[in-house]
C-alpha cells in the first residue's frame, strides 16, 4: 500500500491517487478524512466536497465521504480567477497559477483533479484545474498557441479521446450549447467514457475507429473544429477522411503530433514537416505549429483550416 | 437520381432536382451554402423515422456492418417500385454493393456522392422538414449511448451499483430492525414483562405478540407454530401471574402494527439478503468464492466500485476497513493493524489467533488476484477462485501443522530442527571405552568378595534352606551373567539395604547370597 501520507496537508495516500506533477498535485483523498481536518479550503470551498475519492475517473460520490488533500493550494488561501485569452479558458491566480475551466457539473471531479470555487457576487462558480502533463490542448494552450478555435458553442469532433479526461475540459469550454463528438477504439477506455458521458449530455460518446468514418456516419452532423490525438502512423489520413466527411468548409482542425509515433528514426522536425505536407495534400492548410515543450518531448501540434473560403479579389 | 441519408432520427431519401450542377463537384459546396439554395438542389422524398430507440440502435448497427436493416429494405423496395430507373447515391460502398444484389437497384458512390452527402449534412435541419433541432439531437444522444453500450456489450448483469446499494440496505434495514424491535419489546414489556424474560428470540417475540395481542388471551391462543412445547407453557403461566399493567384495545392495536411492521422488515430483509447472494455470484463469483458473499460486497461497497477495488494492490485490501486505526499508527509510529474487513472472512475466522494475521495476508494477496480477474477478465467462471481456495486453505492447513517450511532461501527443505535433549537426564560417564584390552568377564574385585562371605556367614542357615530352590533356576549362563550384572547393581542396593534394616533379610536377599555362592563355585570349577 502507498503510504502517501503527508502529516501536513493530508492527502490519505490509499492506492491510486494522481501524485505530484509539476505544478498540480491531483488532489485526491482516498476515502477518509485528512488529519486535522483541514476543512478551511479557500475562501469559498477548496478542492474537496462532492468527490468521494475514488480510483481514477470517480465519480458520484458513493458511500463514505472522503476529503481530498490540497496539494499546492493551501486552505484558506483568497484566489483570483481571470479569463484568458481563449474564450471559455481561465486563469486561477494564487500562490501558484493554473489554468483552469469553468465547469459543467458542479460538484464533480472526473479523473480526480483539483476544483476551485469562487464566489461570484451570489453565485458560486466552480472551476477545474487543467494539467498540461496529461492534456495536449492544455499545453498547447500554456506554450502559447494562437487560436485552439474551440469556444463556446462550437461543435468539436475529438478523435482519440481515450478516458475523457481531455474531452471533458473541452465539454466545459464548449458549454451546453456546443457539442463534443468523442470517437474513441479501445473498449476499456471507452467505458471511461461512457460514464464520462453520461453525466456530460454536451458529450457523444463513439465506441468506433476512427480510420472509417462512415461507419458512425448517423450519429455526427457538421463540426466547427476536429481535434486529433490518435498518435497513429497515418493519422493525416484519418484525420482528413473525417474532415472529408464532418468538417464544415472554413472548419479548422488542431491535430497532436507525435514524432516517435510516425517514425521513429527520423528526426522530430522532419516528422513534422512531411506531416504537414501530407496535410496539405489533402485541402487542410496549416495555420501554426507549435512544440509541446516543455510538457512533453518531441511533440507538436498543428493547427490550419480546411478548405478555406476562397479570397475575393477585389 | 436519388439519395440515401441516414440520420439518428431516421432514414431521408432525397431526390435531385438538378443533376447539372453535380457535374461541377468543386463547386458543389456553393449550392449549400444556404438552406434556400438547398432545397432547390435537392427535395426530401421521404423520411422514415424510427419509432425508438430499439429500431434506431438496429438500423445503426446493420450500417456499421454493412448490412440492410429491415426498415432500410422497406423504405428501398418502396423505391424500386416507384423509381427502379433511378440511380441511388449512398455514403458506404459496401452498403452499395448488398443494395444492388439484394434489390437490384443500381447504386453509386463517388467523390461526387461524398461532396453532395456534405452538402446535405451542413444543412439537415433546413432540407428535413417537420423535425425540430432539439429531437434530433436527443435521438442522436440516445442512439449514440445505446449504440456504444452495445458495441461494450454492457450487460446489466454486471452492474456493481445494485451490490453497493443493496450491501447498504442492509445495513440500514437491520438498524431499523434492531430499533423496532427494541421498541416492541419495550411498549409490550409496560404490559406482559415476563413474555421478554422467556421469549430471548426477537422474531419470534414479535410473532407471539402479533399471535396473541391482549395477555388474557394467552391461555386461549395456541402457540405451537410459533414457540416450543415448554416455553409455551411457561408463557401460559407467566401470563396468569403476570405484574404488567392492563391496556387498552387500541393500544394493544398499535402495538400489534408495530409487530407487523417487524415482521414484514425481516422478511424483506432475508429476501434482500438472497437478491444480494444472487448478485455477487453474477457479478463477482470468485471474489464470493475466496471471502464470502458479505464481505466481498462490503469490500465492493467500501472501495466504491469493482473496477475500483481492483486497483487497490494486495495490502489495500488486506486492511480495507481498519483505515482509522491504520493512519492512527502510522502517525504514531506504532504497529498498523493486521486485518480490516477481510477479518470476517470464513478463513480468517476459522485460525487460531496467533495465525490470523498470516491467514489474512495471505487470504488478500490471492483475493486481490481474483477481484482484478472478476473486474478486468472476459468470462465469469469460478474455477479461478476456486484454485485460489484451494491454495490458501493448503497453506492454512500447513501453518496449523507446524510442518513449516524453511521461509528462506528455496524454501523447500523442511526445517530441521535439533534432537531435543532431556536437561534433567544425568550422564553417567561410562568407563567401557577406557581399555583397549579385549573384553573380560567383569572380574569381582577382591574387597566385594570379601564382603560377601561375610555376609553369607552370618545368614548361613537360611542359605541352606533354599539352596534346592536356586539349583532349579541357574541353569544357563546367559541366565548367570544376567544375574551377574543385576548383582552390581543389587549390591549397590543391598549394602544400603542392609545397612538400614539388617534383620528384614528377605529371600530375595537370600537367593542373592546363594546365586553368589553358586558363582564362586562355578569359576573355582572354571
Amino acid at each position: 500500500m502507498r503510504p502517501g501520507f503527508s502529516p501536513r496537508g493530508g492527502r490519505g495516500g490509499f492506492g491510486d491517487r494522481g501524485g505530484g506533477r509539476g505544478g498540480f498535485r491531483g488532489g485526491r483523498g482516498g476515502g477518509f478524512r485528512s488529519p486535522g481536518g483541514s476543512d478551511g479550503g479557500f475562501r469559498g470551498r477548496g478542492g474537496g466536497g462532492g468527490f468521494r475519492g475514488r480510483g481514477g475517473p470517480g465519480r458520484g460520490g458513493r458511500g463514505g465521504g472522503g476529503r481530498g488533500g490540497r496539494g499546492g493550494f493551501k486552505g484558506g488561501k483568497k484566489v483570483t480567477v481571470e479569463p484568458h485569452r481563449h474564450e471559455g479558458v481561465f486563469i486561477c491566480r494564487g500562490r501558484e497559477d493554473a489554468l483552469v475551466t469553468k465547469n459543467l457539473v458542479p460538484g464533480e471531479s472526473v479523473y480526480g483533479e483539483k476544483r476551485i470555487s469562487v464566489e461570484d457576487g451570489e453565485l458560486k462558480v466552480e472551476y477545474r484545474a487543467w494539467n498540461p502533463f496529461r492534456s495536449k490542448l492544455a499545453a498547447a494552450i500554456l506554450g502559447g498557441i494562437d487560436q485552439i478555435h474551440i469556444k463556446p458553442g462550437a461543435k468539436v469532433l475529438y478523435l482519440g479521446a481515450a478516458s475523457g479526461t481531455t474531452v471533458s475540459h473541452v465539454s466545459d469550454i464548449v458549454g451546453p450549447d456546443g457539442l463534443v463528438y468523442a470517437v474513441e477504439f479501445s473498449h476499456r477506455s471507452g467505458r471511461d467514457l461512457i460514464n464520462v458521458a453520461k453525466k456530460r449530455t454536451n458529450i457523444i460518446p463513439v465506441i468506433e475507429d476512427a480510420r472509417h468514418p462512415h461507419k458512425y456516419r448517423m450519429l455526427i452532423g457538421m463540426v466547427d473544429v476536429i481535434f486529433a490525438d490518435v498518435a497513429q502512423p497515418d493519422q493525416s489520413r484519418i484525420v482528413a477522411l473525417n474532415a472529408h466527411n464532418f468538417l464544415k468548409n472554413g472548419g479548422h482542425f488542431v491535430i497532436s503530433i507525435k514524432a516517435n509515433c510516425i517514425d521513429s528514426t527520423a528526426a522530430p522536425e522532419a516528422v513534422f514537416a512531411s506531416e504537414v505536407k501530407k496535410m496539405q495534400q489533402e485541402n487542410m492548410k496549416p495555420q501554426e505549429q507549435l512544440t509541446l515543450e516543455p510538457y512533453e518531448r518531441d511533440h507538436a501540434v498543428v493547427v490550419g483550416i480546411y478548405r478555406p473560403a476562397p479570397k475575393q479579389k477585389k | 437520381m436519388l439519395v440515401l441519408f441516414e440520420t439518428a432520427a431516421g432514414y431521408a431519401v432525397f431526390k435531385v432536382l438538378d443533376e447539372k450542377k453535380l457535374q461541377e463537384v468543386d463547386s458543389l459546396w456553393r449550392e449549400f451554402e444556404t438552406p434556400e439554395k438547398a432545397n432547390k438542389i435537392v427535395k426530401l422524398k421521404h423520411f422514415e423515422k424510427f419509432q425508438d430507440t430499439t429500431e434506431a440502435l438496429a438500423a445503426s448497427t446493420a450500417l456499421v456492418e454493412g448490412k440492410l436493416s429491415k426498415n432500410l429494405k422497406k423504405i428501398l423496395k418502396k423505391i424500386v417500385a416507384k423509381d427502379a430507373h433511378e440511380q441511388l447515391a449512398i455514403a458506404d460502398a459496401k452498403l452499395g454493393g448488398v443494395i444492388k444484389d439484394k434489390l437490384n437497384l443500381s447504386c453509386i458512390h463517388s467523390p461526387m456522392v461524398t461532396e453532395l452527402m456534405r452538402g446535405i449534412r451542413s444543412q439537415i435541419e433546413g432540407l428535413i422538414t417537420g423535425l425540430p433541432s432539439r429531437e434530433m439531437a436527443a435521438m442522436c444522444l440516445g442512439l449514440a449511448h445505446s449504440l456504444s453500450r452495445y458495441k461494450l456489450k454492457f450487460s446489466p448483469d454486471k452492474v456493481d451499483t445494485m451490490i453497493v446499494q443493496a450491501i447498504s440496505l442492509l445495513d440500514d434495514l437491520d438498524k431499523e430492525l434492531n430499533n423496532y424491535i427494541m421498541r416492541c419489546r419495550e411498549w409490550y414489556g409496560w404490559h406482559f414483562p415476563e413474555l421478554g424474560k422467556i421469549v430471548t428470540d426477537n422474531l419470534t417475540y414479535c410473532k407471539c405478540v402479533r399471535k396473541v395481542g391482549d395477555r388474557r388471551n394467552f391461555s386461549t391462543s395456541d402457540l405451537s407454530e410459533v414457540l416450543p412445547e415448554e416455553i409455551e407453557e411457561d408463557v401460559k403461566a407467566a401470563a396468569e401471574i403476570s405484574m404488567g399493567t392492563e391496556v387498552s384495545e387500541e393500544d394493544i392495536n398499535n402495538i400489534l402494527h408495530l409487530c407487523d411492521q417487524v415482521i414484514e422488515i425481516s422478511q424483506y430483509r432475508t429476501q434482500l439478503y438472497d437478491y444480494l447472494k444472487n448478485r455477487m455470484m453474477a457479478i463477482a463469483p470468485n471474489l464470493t468464492v475466496m471471502v464470502g458473499e458479505l464481505v466481498g460486497a462490503r469490500l465492493i461497497a467500501h472501495a466504491g466500485s469493482l473496477l475500483n477495488l481492483a486497483k487497490h494492490p494486495a495490502s489495500t485490501v488486506q486492511i480495507l476497513g481498519a483505515e482509522k486505526a491504520l493512519f492512527r499508527a502510522l502517525k504514531t509510529k506504532r504497529d498498523t493493524p493486521k486485518f480490516g474487513l477481510i477479518y470476517h472472512a470464513s478463513l480468517v475466522g476459522q485460525t487460531a489467533a496467533k495465525n490470523k494475521g498470516k491467514i489474512s495476508r495471505m487470504l488478500a494477496a490471492k483475493t486481490a488476484l481474483t477481484i482484478r480477474y472478476d473486474a478486468l477478465g472476459e468470462d465469469s467462471s469460478a474455477e479461478m477462485g476456486a484454485e485460489n481456495r484451494l491454495k490458501v486453505e493448503t497453506r492454512l492447513r500447513h501453518l496449523e501443522e507446524k510442518g513449516i517450511r524453511r521461509i528462506s532461501g528455496t524454501g523447500k527443505a523442511l526445517a530441521r530442527a535439533d534432537k531435543y535433549q532431556h536437561k534433567s537426564e544425568v550422564k553417567v560417564y561410562d568407563p567401557s571405552g577406557d581399555s583397549t584390552l579385549p573384553a573380560v568377564p567383569k572380574k569381582r574385585k577382591i574387597e566385594e568378595v570379601e564382603e560377601e562371605e561375610t555376609q553369607v556367614t552370618v545368614k548361613a542357615k537360611k542359605i541352606k534352606v533354599e539352596i534346592k530352590e536356586e539349583a532349579d533356576v541357574e541353569e544357563g549362563e546367559l541366565v548367570k551373567k544376567k544375574k551377574k550384572k543385576k548383582e552390581k547393581k543389587q549390591r549397590a542396593e543391598e549394602e544400603a539395604a542392609l545397612a538400614e534394616e539388617p534383620s528384614t533379610s528377605t529371600a530375595v536377599e537370600s537367593t542373592e547370597k546363594k546365586k553368589k555362592k553358586k558363582k564362586i563355585k562355578v569359576e573355582q570349577e572354571d
